[in-house]
């Protein structure tokens, strides 16, 4: 591993977002119109129910799933930048290795998810203080879950992305939103349906949002729940990266021109 | 010479389809190989195996005695490549897209290297102009610096020259030149203007239906072709000289009133005298060589007549 080339690859990276503002405000706009928009609703729901544990439900599913949603994005969005600037041969063609290209595609992906995530907590104390430092040390674990489960989804839709290229593009924004409803963000796995209960045990996200409502309403999590998580999400990373790989080398099998032409 | 470059027996299959069928040929240190080819004779499917973004069905490329697909990081810090088919992130600056790639290539000091390339190729004024902003032309120079970013010993060329206006590409061929001359850097060159193939290869192959067909000097292969075309202008004497080509037989082809005569170097004396004798005066009179070009053209149509027979 050379970090040099890593550390250009980051740099390339970060310059591609000082230069596309539509970047900017998905890192920024959009967290911030779902707090409002949702916030607010969470609140009328809150003042109905009586329950100011509800809002608090609503903000940390939010703030939450930006964390893998943006974990997965931004792996995919900097592969679709290298498809869109036509630069994909350019890096290839160099020493840079597939290991490094990764290894600054989740160094990137950390950063920026960190740095949404902040923002969005902040917001939510702002409006609706909301404080996310109320879940104490448990915030690390569960925050580290959640980001490899961001990864694994990355790494797939990454997968097709470098097999068929630009014209699956819609799958980086979409791609993650398919284990949303299993991953229990806004309410307990118990009100799904018994075959949404079965998939669910197979998403790690749900362990998770579980033990966050745990953490809410009872001030404890369960352990066995974010072991399970782990577990879960060290073999879909393995997967995915193993899946990634394997489309690459078909994709270097092709030829890495025809996604850039 | 010790080879730079050595292919062996590189295959590539899509399907059933071949494009490159057991190409071998090699590179040898500050040689300039030029590789010819109509459209889809497999000239960029083997630059591409030779870069690593494709890999090959069969065969094997070896870098300064090394196994490209065992050494691929070692040898690509001593490669480079250049083609006005790839780009460059285009939201970014000239200055941006160079040291981002100096700083994957390892360019030690890279700063005053990257000054003296910009200068080189005298794109140093857009420093700070966003590459979608650039000319194509500009776009080409800025692609041939961060070709030559990583001081390499081997670099892939394919159609360096092709959208720059004639001076640059002359200052563009001379630096060429300068670099293998000083630096001995060894260069795979593709182009479809045979005079600059001519001028600047010391070696070509030419591809069709992806094998070589043909593997020489440029002066080598143009000296196959013996004949070479006579044009006259005659203004006068029109109507007499249609009738002597037509008495003798002379193959020829007229456009206005310049004849166009293949004939061998040697028998133009006594073609001329012929003319004198008949009383037929020419206004002009120019010996139209053969060249690569000629030799190419040749070539193509004759694989072309055998795939039909």
């Amino acid at each position: 591993m050379n970090w040099n080339r890593v550390f250009a690859m980051v740099l390339r990276y970060f310059l591609y977002l000082k230069h596309n503002w539509d970047r900017l405000s998905d890192m920024f706009y959009w967290p911030a119109f779902d707090l409002f928009l949702w916030g607010l609703t969470g609140l009328y729901f809150a003042k109905l129910a009586n329950s100011q544990n509800a809002i608090f439900v609503l903000l940390a599913g939010l703030v939450f799933w930006i964390v893998i949603w943006r974990a997965q994005y931004e792996i995919n969005v900097n592969i679709l930048a290298e498809i869109w600037d036509k630069n994909l041969v350019n890096i290839f063609a160099s020493p840079l290795t597939v290991k490094e290209w990764i290894t600054s595609l989740l160094i990137v992906g950390f950063i920026k998810m960190i740095l949404s995530v902040a923002f969005s907590a902040l917001i939510a104390f702002i409006l609706y203080r909301f404080n996310i430092f109320l879940y104490g040390f448990a915030l690390i674990p569960h925050l580290l879950s959640l980001l490899l489960t961001g990864w694994a989804a990355g790494f797939l839709v990454a997968s097709m992305i470098i097999r068929y290229g630009a014209k699956i593009q819609t799958f980086a924004w979409t791609g993650v939103a398919i284990i949303g409803p299993f991953s229990g963000l806004y309410y307990p796995l118990s009100i799904l349906p018994h075959w949404a209960q079965t998939t669910a045990f197979i998403v790690p996200s749900s362990y998770v949002f579980e033990n966050l409502r745990q953490i809410l309403s009872t001030g404890t999590f369960s352990m066995e729940k974010l072991l399970i998580s782990f577990g879960l999400n060290v073999v879909y990373l393995i997967i995915s990266l193993k899946v990634f790989m394997r489309m690459f080398k078909k994709s270097r099998e092709l030829g890495l021109n025809r996604l850039v032409q | 010479m010790d080879n730079v470059l050595e292919v062996k027996n590189l295959t590539k299959k899509f399907g059933d389809f071949t494009a490159v069928d057991s190409v071998s040929f090699s590179i040898g240190d500050g040689e300039i190989l030029g590789v010819l080819g109509p459209n889809g004779a497999g000239k960029t499917t083997t630059i591409q195996m030779l870069l690593g973004v494709m890999s090959p069905t069969a065969g094997e490329v070896f870098y300064f005695g090394k196994s490209f697909l065992k050494h691929r990081e070692e040898i690509l810090k001593k490669a480079n490549f250049c083609s006005t088919y790839i780009s460059l992130p285009w939201q970014f600056t000239t200055m941006e897209i160079l040291e981002i790639f100096a700083r994957i290539y390892e360019v030690p000091d890279s700063k005053p290297r990257i000054k003296k390339l910009l200068k080189e190729f005298e794109i140093e004024h857009l420093e700070k102009k966003h590459f979608s902003d650039l000319s194509a032309g500009e776009k080409t120079r800025l692609l041939l610096t961060k070709a030559f970013l990583n001081y390499p010993k081997i670099i892939l060329l394919d159609e360096p020259t092709a959208s720059l206006d004639p001076e640059i590409a002359v200052k563009i061929r001379d630096f060429l030149k300068k670099e293998k001359k000083e630096y001995n850097v060894s260069m795979l060159f593709t182009s479809h203007n045979m005079a600059e193939v001519e001028e600047m290869c010391d070696r070509v192959i030419i591809l069709n239906h992806g094998k070589i067909i043909v593997e020489d000097t440029p002066e080598n292969l143009a000296g196959k072709i013996k004949n070479c075309e006579l044009e006259l202008l005659i203004i006068k004497d029109e109507n007499k000289v249609d009738t002597f080509f037509k008495n003798k037989k002379i193959k020829h082809r007229k456009e206005r009133n310049n004849f166009f005569i293949p004939i061998r170097e040697q028998e133009i004396g006594s073609f001329l005298t012929a003319l004198t004798n008949e009383k037929i005066n020419y206004e002009q009179i120019s010996i139209n060589k053969a060249g690569l070009e000629d030799f190419f053209l040749q070539t193509i149509r004759k694989e072309k007549q055998n795939e039909l027979e």
